[in-house]
């Protein structure tokens, strides 16, 4: 089942602009290990899950995985063979807009070489190129 | 790690993004350092060093103006977007013999004897604050974690500190739990719990009106 929002306040949505880079949600926070996105994209709540099940499916059951992104934003598109006009399409689907910076997933408890094996794989499911992270040293 | 590194910094007179642009251009870090009630100095010093420094775990700096030299504890670093590249530094000035409140992180040693029960190591958090003499800052903190069994948890209280060391962070502080894991719902399962579309605010609001 794709993530969607439970409760919005209207159900479409103007499509925005993604100028810049992540300034936010750009360090691994809760897990050991993260995938962070390159580029600027839409990702639609079925890639997340897709992403979801290949690290889940490969780890076994190990570890624990954790999604930093959430499809907040909805998108609209007209069936095939309409004519343009008579107003705002319906909705088809909710996406997570992300920058690049963001994390996308996160994995701990688990040592490195599998967690990057896992991430290597949902890396293939995400529209975005990708690269593997760590926790940050803590300093302060 | 107590150990002291040296590093050549150059005075910035002039501050502010474009002059800090072109400083990072050249390889350089802009820098500040304040405490000790005196004045806070803009600073710039060689980006390449002060990463190998990080990396090797030092925190303390020799820091050397016009052939003088100065302590400094590293506060805090910014990061790039991607966190790649340091984008600015802060530093603090220190004594040896004074004690400063630092982050530090923990070192999991062992395999958790809650593994073999077919549990899992859940790791809430892997760093703990603590008050030591700043000569004596250690680069990590080990903790046994051999002992933990299935349901057990760690606190920081919990946490055996080396010696001139207190701790800071809330001893309640959950630093990791072994527990075994919840089967995941599978998309089919998780399909008919949720509704096919979200619930809208303001459709609601306008039914009841009419």
């Amino acid at each position: 089942m794709a993530l969607m929002p439970k409760r919005v306040k209207y159900r479409k949505q103007m499509r925005g602009k993604m100028k810049g880079n992540a300034t936010r949600g750009n360090f691994v926070a809760f897990g050991e290990y993260g995938l962070q996105t390159l580029e600027t994209s839409w990702i639609t709540g079925r890639q997340i899950e897709a992403g979801r099940i290949a690290a889940t499916h490969f780890l076994h059951r190990e570890g624990k995985v954790h999604i930093r992104i959430f499809p907040h934003h909805s998108y609209t598109s007209k069936p095939l063979e309409v004519r343009m006009g008579k107003g705002k399409a319906e909705v088809e689907g909710w996406v997570a807009r992300v920058k690049p910076g963001n994390i996308l997933y996160e994995i701990g408890g688990v040592p490195e070489e599998i967690a990057r094996a896992a991430l290597a794989r949902v890396a293939y499911k995400m529209p975005v190129k990708c690269r593997f992270v760590t926790r940050r040293h803590s300093l302060g | 790690m107590a150990d002291r590194m040296k590093l050549e910094g150059q005075l910035r007179t002039a501050v502010g993004t474009s002059s800090s642009a072109k400083l990072r251009k050249l390889g350089q870090t802009p820098a500040v350092m304040y405490g000790h009630k005196k004045e806070s100095i803009s600073f710039s010093i060689n980006g390449h060093e002060l990463t190998k420094g990080l990396h090797h775990g030092h925190r303390l700096y020799d820091i050397v103006f016009d052939g003088k030299a100065e302590t400094l504890l590293v506060k805090d670093i910014q990061y790039d977007h991607l966190g790649k590249n340091i984008v600015h530094a802060d530093f603090v000035r220190v004594n040896l013999a004074e004690k400063v409140t630092v982050t530090v992180d923990l070192e999991f040693k062992g395999t958790a004897q809650g593994t073999h029960e077919g549990g899992m190591v859940e790791n809430h958090t892997s760093k703990i604050e603590i008050e030591c003499k700043v000569s004596e800052i250690p680069e990590s903190i080990p903790v046994l974690i051999k002992e933990i069994g299935v349901g057990d948890a760690l606190h920081a209280g919990e946490v055996e500190l080396p010696a001139g060391m207190t701790l800071v962070s809330d001893p309640e502080t959950l630093i990791l739990t072994c527990h075994i894991l919840a089967v995941a719902k599978s998309s089919e399962e998780l399909e008919e719990e949720l509704p096919a579309g979200p619930e809208v605010i303001t459709e609601k609001a306008r039914e009841e009106e009419e």
